[in-house]
Parts: structure tokens; sequence; C-alpha cells
């Protein structure tokens, strides 16, 4: 049996509710061993909460602790937690946190309750909220991009790991497709970001890629190629809301040719992004 | 391309300066404990300051100072898996489709989704009418396409199974952009649909999904949209 974090507040287990009280029970029995079955046919991974795993426990400090059905505002309310109860939580999905009461009742409670919730030693239950505080000061980005590259369609997509708030590291990768050819690129590289804590703020990036470039049949030199890149640019992010922010950039690519000279080519693009 | 190079050399000037000018400690993430230190620095041998006028307390209280470890919340918002289904490929009739998903939840309302998946174009009609003229070759009736979507959920609700099961559902809408490799060419391809999506436990989902994936082709002589409507089930599996 898992178990709460050690706290001399805890109190012992009781055996679930009966079975009579079916709303508390989401998907227990014969079709949880059907789907079960069915996720070993699919050769899936083990599920993503594991039994044993020690977790928080927390006090509702609020008259009650509100439970749904479901991640979701739009989920009904099915149970109540009164106060000086406690709820271990189990894991979180976006916003809403999977807990599970003393009785044994499992249900989701939003963000904005469980902050009103207490730990075992009376202080107030803290964590990331995925707010404009979060977007100054956050680990990962991720984020797709539609555009233009050298005059072609461009689709890509970018992840990007902060070094602090204003120096990320950057990798992106990209498909163009053109009237005269078709490829591939990939970037890494740095992006430092001028202000981070306002909603608005410039970009400048740095870095190097490579570029694989499948000429169409009809040119006169239709062999693939594949070439190394060095970029700067610049670009601009805006943050909208929750956890989204949009981007806009421009890369300057230098492409290192064996030919005689060098290339360059302009990448533009637009997208959104969000951050975790 | 000296001008190149200068540009170059002056950008990365301006971006590692004030970069490494603003650095506080290179992973901020360290800050927290930072803090915690000098608060611990500050607490032991309260020999100057206002300590020293607070009267002596009457009652010591004999309560042990509980130390809450607050384990690390696990987060499931990745969400994979696979499907099975048809697809109408326009003037290359109905067939098989295969793929695979991959979703992030960001909030409640949304997710990012990619997805790749398969299929193969039959013939056309000018094919089979016209007996052993074949317009593409084998390998370039293979279907290939990868998109990236944003997905809404919206019309959140529950759906039972007998009395004792309920599962909590959710109907989706989708949006995006890819590219799709067919008869020997790479397209730009828009794709949008939505879907129905039951999760019978916290570890899993089953979807129902209808799309359509346009591009523009020249193949059969004139320059027009295709549009190529899909339909399929799927699994998947949240981490």
């Amino acid at each position: 049996m898992a178990r709460s974090t050690t706290t001399t507040r805890s109190t012992p287990k009781r055996h679930p509710i009966e079975p009579g009280t079916e709303l508390t029970r989401r998907a227990h029995g014969p079709a949880r061993a059907a789907l079960l079955a069915l996720a070993a046919l699919l050769a899936v991974l083990p599920p993503a909460v594991s039994a044993a795993r020690e977790y928080l426990q927390l006090f509702v400090a609020e008259p009650y602790l509100e439970l749904h059905t479901g991640p979701g505002r739009g989920y009904p309310v099915f149970h109540a937690v009164p106060r000086d109860e406690s709820v271990d939580v189990l894991f979180r999905r976006t916003d809403w946190f999977k807990v599970r009461t003393e009785r044994g009742v499992e249900g989701w409670a939003s963000q904005a309750d469980m902050l009103k919730t207490v730990l075992a030693d009376g202080s107030p239950f803290k964590f990331e909220l995925g707010d404009q505080a979060g977007f100054s000061s956050h680990r990962f980005e991720l984020g797709a991009f539609a555009g233009e590259y050298g005059g072609a369609n461009l689709i890509s997509a970018y992840w990007s790991v902060s070094l602090n708030p204003q120096m990320a590291v950057e990798a992106a990768a990209g498909q163009f497709l053109g009237r005269f050819s078709n490829g591939e690129s990939g970037d890494l590289g740095f992006a430092h970001v001028i202000s981070a804590d306002s909603r608005w703020s410039p970009l400048l990036l740095i870095g190097v890629g490579i570029v694989h470039t499948e000429p169409k049949a009809t040119l006169t030199t239709p062999e693939n190629r594949t070439e190394q890149t060095a970029y700067v640019g610049g670009g601009i992010r805006y943050y909208l809301t929750r956890r989204f922010f949009m981007r806009a950039e421009y890369k300057a690519h230098y492409i290192f040719t064996k030919r005689n000279q060098n290339e360059e080519a302009d990448e533009w693009k637009l997208g959104i992004a969000f951050f975790f | 391309m000296e001008t190149g190079n200068r540009v170059l050399l002056l950008t990365l000037a301006l971006a590692l300066l004030p970069g490494c000018a603003t650095v506080r400690g290179w992973f901020h993430h360290g800050k927290q404990s930072q803090s915690a230190d000098t608060t611990q620095a500050g607490t032991p041998s309260g020999t100057a300051g206002p300590e020293e006028e607070t009267p002596p307390r009457v009652i010591e209280p004999q309560v042990e100072r509980r130390q809450v470890k607050v384990p690390r919340i696990k987060s499931s918002n990745v969400e994979l898996g696979a499907y099975y289904g048809a697809l109408s490929i326009e003037d290359f009739g109905t067939n098989p489709d295969y793929g695979f998903t991959a979703a992030y939840h960001i909030t409640e309302d949304f997710f990012f989704q990619g997805e790749a998946g398969r299929s193969r174009g039959g013939r056309t009609s000018f094919e089979t009418l016209s007996g052993n003229l074949q317009l593409l070759t084998e390998a370039e009736r293979r279907f290939t396409y990868y998109d990236l979507s944003l997905g809404y959920n919206f019309l959140p609700g529950e759906a039972f199974l007998g009395r004792g099961v309920a599962m909590t559902s959710a109907f989706y809408l989708l949006g995006g952009f890819g590219a799709t490799d067919f008869a020997g060419d790479t397209k730009f391809t828009v794709n949008f649909g939505g879907g129905y999506r039951v999760v019978p436990a916290d570890w899993l989902a089953l979807h129902v999904t209808v799309q359509d994936h346009v591009f523009q082709t020249s193949l059969l002589g004139v320059t027009k949209l295709t549009n190529n409507l899909e339909a399929r089930m799927g699994a998947t599996v949240f981490f």
C-alpha cells in the first residue's frame, strides 16, 4: 500500500468505501481487467502511476475541498473533503491534481483549490503555477512554427532548455518545401532573452546547423547535398496566457558549400510555443 | 562574405556579453537553496540584536517541530499512442492508414499533438479503365505524412459502462500543419478535424478521430487542392 509522507498528523487508512456508492469508483472490476488486457495487447509501457510511491499529504484548510470526476472545470463535483481531513496527492495533470482522501475516494482538485491546502506543519502548499511569473523563469520550451526558408514553405519545431532566465540552449528542426527544392534543416544554438520579466521581449539568436537539400529533378544539378550552416538572428516573444506565448523570428543562415561560393538563406517564421 | 563574418562576430558579441552580465548563477534553479543557506546561517548564537531584549519565556513549549518532506509530485501530461483507420486519398481510393501520436497537455483546454502516419494510394479510375496503364510506381503510391497540431478540448463529460463504471470523456478539435510525401513529391499540408476521447483509467485513453489533410497537387494535370479524409481509432497512454 502506498503511504503518505511521514507526519505526526497522519491518520490511519480506512478501508475504501462500500461498493454501493458508485460515483466514487472509477473504472474498476471487469472493465479494468479488460482494459489491462487491451493495454497488454498493445504492448504498452507500465502505467503512469505506480503504486509503490510515497505521496504528499495535504490538509484541507478551507471549509471543504471539492473533488471533480475529471481534470477540468467542466467535470462535475462528486465529493467534498471536509476541513482538517487530509488528502494524498497522487499526480498532477495540467492544472489539476489527482488526490485520494483518507477514506480512499479518488478525485481531481483544481489548482486554485489546492493553493488553499496546507502541509502537515501548517505551512501553505506552494507549487509552480504556469503563469507569467513562471514564463519569466522557466526550464523548458517547446513550440511549432510556420514560415519561409529561402523562398520555400517551412514547417519547424524547437525545444529549448533555459540556463537562466536570459540564456537558453535551443535545438530546432525544420522541413522546407519549395518549387525548386525540398529539404530539412537542423539548428543548435543559443538564445538570449533581453528582457525576461516583461510580456514582450526581443531575442538574439546565434548557432550552427546542418541543411539537407533535395533539388527537384527538373533542375540541372539534381544531386542531393548536405551542408553545414551558421546563423545569426533575432526575434520577439510575447506572453499570451497561461503557459502559452507567441514567437516570431528571423535567422540569416550562412551555408558553407563545397562549391566556389558560400550561400546565404533567410528564414522567417511565426509560431506558438509553451513553457514547462 | 566579409560583411557576413562581421555581422556574425558582432552579433556573437552582442548576444553573449549582456547574457553573461545578467547571469547570477548559471543554473537559476539553484537560487532557492542559496537563500535557504543564508537563513540557516543567520539563526544560531543569539548574541546581538533585539533577541537579547525579549523576556525569557514562562512556558517552554514541549512541541517538537515536525519535519515535512515534500516529495516531488509526478506530472502526467504526455500522451503517446498509436492508431489504425482508413484514409480516403483523393482520386486514389480509400485505404488502411496507421500511425503514431504524441501529445502534450498544456492546460485543461489545450494540447499540442504531433503525429506521423502511413497509407497507400490505390488505383485511379483512369488506371482501372485503361487496363495496364500505371500513373505511379509502387514506391510512389506510399502515402506518408506528419503534422503538428494544436488541440482544444470541449464538451467534457462522462461515459457510463453499466452501473459500476464511469469514464471521463471529451470531444476535441484539432488543427495544424505538416507535410505529406506522396507520388514522388512532398507537399505542405494543412490538417483539421476533431475527435472523441474516453479515459477508462488515469493512464489510458481511447480515441476516435476524423481529420482532413489538405494539400495542393498538380499530379493529374491541373493544380488543385486535394482533400484526404481520415477516420481512425487509437489508444494512448499517459506518462
